[in-house]
């Protein structure tokens, strides 16, 4: 009963050096090409004090749709507390800044996740892709193997994890994980991580994936720092580094190629008051030469049509001139075997059906199917034996 | 006497507690020996029983055959046996013995990287012109050798149609190659006046050539018959494999008004674009299975900038504003409620612009007008513009105007639609033909037998690829966490895939593609189901610690005591007995 560390770790290194020997000649390394963009963008924190990461969400949110990302290709997931709550001294408005000049709540704002489906598990099955079968289409992310995906997370988080919801935490391990069968299941060509939180460099630290580039808002062991308090709200409504990387984008519209590194460079310590660092090592395209828009934005590679197919309708007609006579019987023909069919397999079935009662009727008496019943028989056994000994030594 | 050896027993361990402790008169008593043994039988009978119930179940995976079955695709991928023949009409002497192998070296040498699905072929090369019947060349099987004997076709293709000549020779490759014809490209040669090859919409072309004699030119026509097109489609570009992996696809036609205050279009989807569909979604029913659904939209705007042109009198939207034409937060398009997860869904919109930017035109990088007034995105889909007629007038009434898109205008737009959704698939919109004399015939389906057995071959051979490959990763990755829940279901789902696997490679071999194309769909559908079985949360397994965590709190302090009460109690009663073995020796001795 006593676990085997050492073999359990032998089985483990064998089965990664056989996995790799196979992986890696199956990876064919066909370029595939960049079709379309995603965007999931979650906010693990809820609570009126919270204001500013639900700030920081619909923000980054806004801008997104803005360049172009329609939102049938953003994920949101946002604890949707804020607008509606009690504290909130102007109702259904969101704003990010004191001036109160945008109200990030106004009009289209479609949250996929709301409340108390921000969870871990959630989040981990939107990245996998491993739903249940009832969950609609919308709430999945439906990358392929062209998709640049933008992943923002923001909330509180520490060394090596993000809470989530005040009640779980998200490690790094985990999400090293799932970017990793993401990516042997080829769902996104090239990743970008960006967390705003403290410590937040900590968070992809486990990272092994290639094509997925991170920020995070502060080194471990420094702090991430909101921006400033709202007099009239009551709590701080965005955050510096979220603050810094919207004033970027307030510069760019949809047709503009700013490049990823202007982006990464823009973000002035002093002014973030910690170190916002990135991580290229699983990146081979040079920051300089990828623009915002990749992440930010929406592309679509559109390809003129030269031509119709000509001659399609004049085959169709030619062909169809000549059967439709032949087949209006020939279509009664098959609708009688049909039913024929239909009603013998019927009859079949309900000779099938009482087998199967039968059988499980016998299983169910004989069969081990629960160990529960197991264990009550060994229970029961030991009980037997007790009182067997008992009254064999009196 | 039972009282006499209790009391015997009390007094004896008296005096053995006092005098001497080596002795003892009575045999010592069992019962708590009984007691402390069997307590610590029964826990140790128990334990199986625990270990059982709290086992993980773990439906066994097949990852030996998994990986050999992978191994083998990598190391041989898929080949799909192909025959083409060519068969001469008229009278030929070929001036090189071997016609068939130079044949078969033109085609070898155009064929570029080993792409997936392509063909293995083999040549053979028959003359057949009445009075002499001369084969060459290697065949699959004798089956598919030309009978000879089709003297008279000459003269029955003289004066017909192409159409009729295409029917005509159909008939004749069924006849006259028995059992193989649905794996045999044939081409005809015939000697005659006006040169002119033509490719039909089955599996064969013919081509009348002024003079046999010439050999290079006869081998150049045939290869790049066989090669560009036959086997490769007459495409340079890689494969699109627009299906969805659960091997349905959705396509959803959408009619969008962009200003309705202007005028408002209704159209007949349901039975023109049905009618006219329904073979070209049969056709491809081995490569997916498609459903249809179509909508009317209202207040659709596009999203990108038109320019008035003075020349042409028409707004133009130039190539560089294409990516930014559809208005994603504007078209809702993505209604789709046949859809499930997992399905590609391809859009299809016709755009109905608005008074103020009519007549639109679409212009071309070449700084042309566009010929269909439309464009695609790969993997998404395709829009096309209609412009309502008389939009030019600038008198418009007072009144709305709405309005039926004609059927025939109806039936236009289908015609660039499937020209689109042969883009999509991979293939060309229609052939540009190297020469006035080359001519390819269009086929009602939407796509020639021919094109339909490249994708059959290529959709094949890329599902087996993807299945393999994510059955590989689903097993490498439950075997990486021994204490997670594998669910039955997913079990019996890698079996069926790999069997669905197994068969479809069996059917390549045999030449059988559209079932094999079947398989491979039914293979990858399945291994993406288990892979994406959403029990496997790597969050949710129980670690070893988490075990003893459960257990331990109970059973150590408990089988501490039943352990130790067993070992004190086997050592005393050894003790005692040996005590008392001693007394019958001592009294055997003085007695």
């Amino acid at each position: 009963m006593a676990s085997d560390p050492m073999g359990s770790q032998l089985r483990r290194i064998l089965s990664i050096f056989f996995s790799l020997s196979i992986i890696l000649p199956l990876s064919s390394p066909s370029p595939t090409m960049h079709n379309n963009n995603w965007a999931v963008l979650v906010c693990t924190s809820r609570f009126w004090f919270n204001y500013r990461h639900m700030a920081n969400t619909l923000s980054l949110y806004r801008t997104v749709k803005r360049l172009g990302i329609p939102d049938e290709r953003i994920i949101l997931m946002l604890a949707d507390d804020m607008a509606c709550n009690a504290r909130n001294n102007y109702p259904a408005q969101v704003f990010n800044n004191e001036n109160h000049q945008l109200n990030l709540y106004g009009d289209n704002v479609e949250v996929d996740y709301r409340g108390y489906e921000v969870t871990v598990e959630n989040f981990l099955r939107v990245l996998t892709g491993r739903h249940e079968a009832s969950v609609p289409r919308s709430k999945h992310l439906l990358s392929d193997e062209g998709s640049h995906i933008l992943l923002y997370m923001t909330g509180h988080g520490g060394n090596e994890f993000l809470k989530f919801q005040d009640t779980e935490e998200l490690q790094s391990h985990d999400l090293a994980d799932a970017v990793k069968q993401m990516k042997e299941k080829n769902r996104f060509k090239e990743l970008l991580i960006m967390v705003d939180t403290c410590q937040a460099a900590t968070l992809f630290s486990q990272l092994q994936s290639p094509g997925v580039v991170t920020i995070g808002s502060s080194m471990k062991g420094e702090n991430s720092y909101s921006h400033h308090l709202d007099p009239d709200v009551g709590v701080s409504v965005v955050d510096r580094f979220t603050f810094y990387t919207l004033a970027f984008f307030e510069r760019l519209d949809m047709y503009s190629n700013a490049s990823l590194n202007s982006l990464f460079t823009s973000y002035d310590p002093t002014l973030l008051m910690s170190t916002a660092y990135y991580r290229t090592d699983l990146y081979e395209r040079p920051l300089n030469m990828v623009p915002v828009t990749n992440f930010f934005g929406s592309v679509m590679k559109t390809i003129p049509t030269d031509s119709a197919y000509p001659g399609f309708l004049v085959a169709h007609a030619s062909e169809y001139a000549a059967i439709s006579a032949e087949t209006e019987t020939a279509r009664v023909v098959l609708e009688d075997e049909a039913d024929h069919s239909k009603t013998y397999d019927q009859s079949e079935k309900g000779l099938q059906h009482t087998l199967d009662e039968w059988l499980k009727l016998l299983e169910g008496k004989l069969g081990v199917k629960d160990p529960e019943v197991l264990v009550a028989y060994g229970l029961g056994s030991m009980v037997l034996l007790l009182t067997i000994s008992t009254w064999l030594s009196s | 006497m039972a009282d006499d050896t209790s009391a015997a027993a009390g007094t004896s361990t008296e005096t053995g507690a006092g005098t001497e402790s080596n002795l003892r008169t009575t045999k010592p008593g069992t019962k708590r020996l009984f007691l402390t043994v069997s307590v610590l039988i029964s826990f140790l009978l128990g334990a199986p029983f625990l270990l059982k119930s709290t086992e993980i179940h773990r439906s066994p995976l097949p990852s030996a055959a998994i990986s050999s079955l992978s191994d083998h695709l990598h190391s041989n991928p898929p080949s799909f046996p192909c025959h083409f023949q060519a068969i001469f009409l008229s009278p030929f002497k070929p001036s090189d013995s071997s016609l068939s192998l130079s044949v078969a070296e033109r085609i070898r040498a155009q064929l570029s990287a080993q792409s997936c699905g392509n063909c293995n072929f083999t040549v053979s090369v028959t003359v057949d012109s009445g009075s002499s019947c001369r084969h060459e060349g290697d065949a699959a099987s004798a089956a598919c050798l030309w009978e000879c004997g089709g003297g008279g076709l000459v003269d029955a293709i003289e004066g017909r149609d192409d159409q009729g000549i295409d029917e005509l020779l159909l008939s004749a490759v069924n006849g006259r190659t028995g059992g193989c014809a649905g794996r045999v490209y044939s081409i005809f040669v015939i000697e005659g006046r006006d040169e002119r090859v033509v490719i039909g919409k089955h599996r064969h072309a013919w081509m009348v050539l002024k003079d046999l004699d010439d050999s290079t030119s006869v081998v150049s026509m045939i290869g790049t018959v066989f090669g560009d097109y036959f086997m490769r489609g007459g495409v340079e570009k890689g494969e699109y494999i627009p299906v969805g992996s659960d091997g349905n696809v959705v396509l959803s036609f959408s009619l969008l008004n962009s200003n309705p205050s202007d005028w408002i279009y209704d159209w007949d989807f349901q039975r023109t674009g049905e009618v006219l569909l329904a073979p070209v979604l049969e056709a491809l029913a081995p490569v997916a299975n498609i459903t249809m659904e179509s909508q009317v939209l209202y207040h659709a705007p596009k999203s990108s900038i038109s320019y008035w042109d003075e020349k042409l009198e028409a707004y133009v939207v130039n190539t560089r504003d294409l990516p930014f034409f559809v208005n994603s937060n504007e078209w809702h398009l993505d209604t789709s409620l046949s859809a499930s997860g997992r399905s590609k869904v391809l859009q299809f919109v016709v755009y109905v612009p608005s008074a103020s930017e009519c007549p639109l035109y679409i212009r071309t990088p070449e700084g042309e007008m566009s010929k269909t007034n439309a464009f695609i995105s790969p993997m998404w889909g395709g829009v096309a513009i209609w412009n309502p007629p008389g939009c030019s007038m600038q008198s418009q009434g007072i009144h709305i105007v709405r309005d039926v898109l004609p059927p025939q205008e109806l039936e236009k737009i289908i015609e660039i639609f499937i020209g689109q959704l042969r883009l999509l698939f991979g293939l060309n919109s229609n052939y540009v033909e190297p020469s006035p004399k080359f001519k390819v015939l269009a086929s009602e389906k939407g796509f020639t037998n021919w094109e339909l057995d490249l994708l059959y071959r290529q959709h094949t051979c890329f599902n087996l690829l993807s299945s393999l490959s994510t059955l590989q990763s689903l097993s490498t990755l439950v075997e990486s966490l021994p204490r997670m829940i594998v669910m039955d279901e997913i079990g019996k789902q890698v079996e069926l895939s790999l069997e669905a696997a197994n068969l479809a490679e069996s059917n390549i071999s045999l030449g059988i593609n559209n079932a094999s194309a079947l398989s491979s769909i039914r293979a990858r559908a399945l291994a993406e189901d288990a892979f994406f079985h959403p029990s496997i949360m790597s969050i949710s397994y129980s670690s070893m610690e988490h075990y003893f965590a459960i257990y331990m709190p109970f059973f150590a302090p408990v089988s501490l005591h039943v352990l130790l009460a067993a070992v004190k109690e086997v050592k005393r009663y050894f003790a005692e007995r040996s005590k008392y073995l001693t007394f019958r020796a001592s009294k055997l001795k003085s007695s």
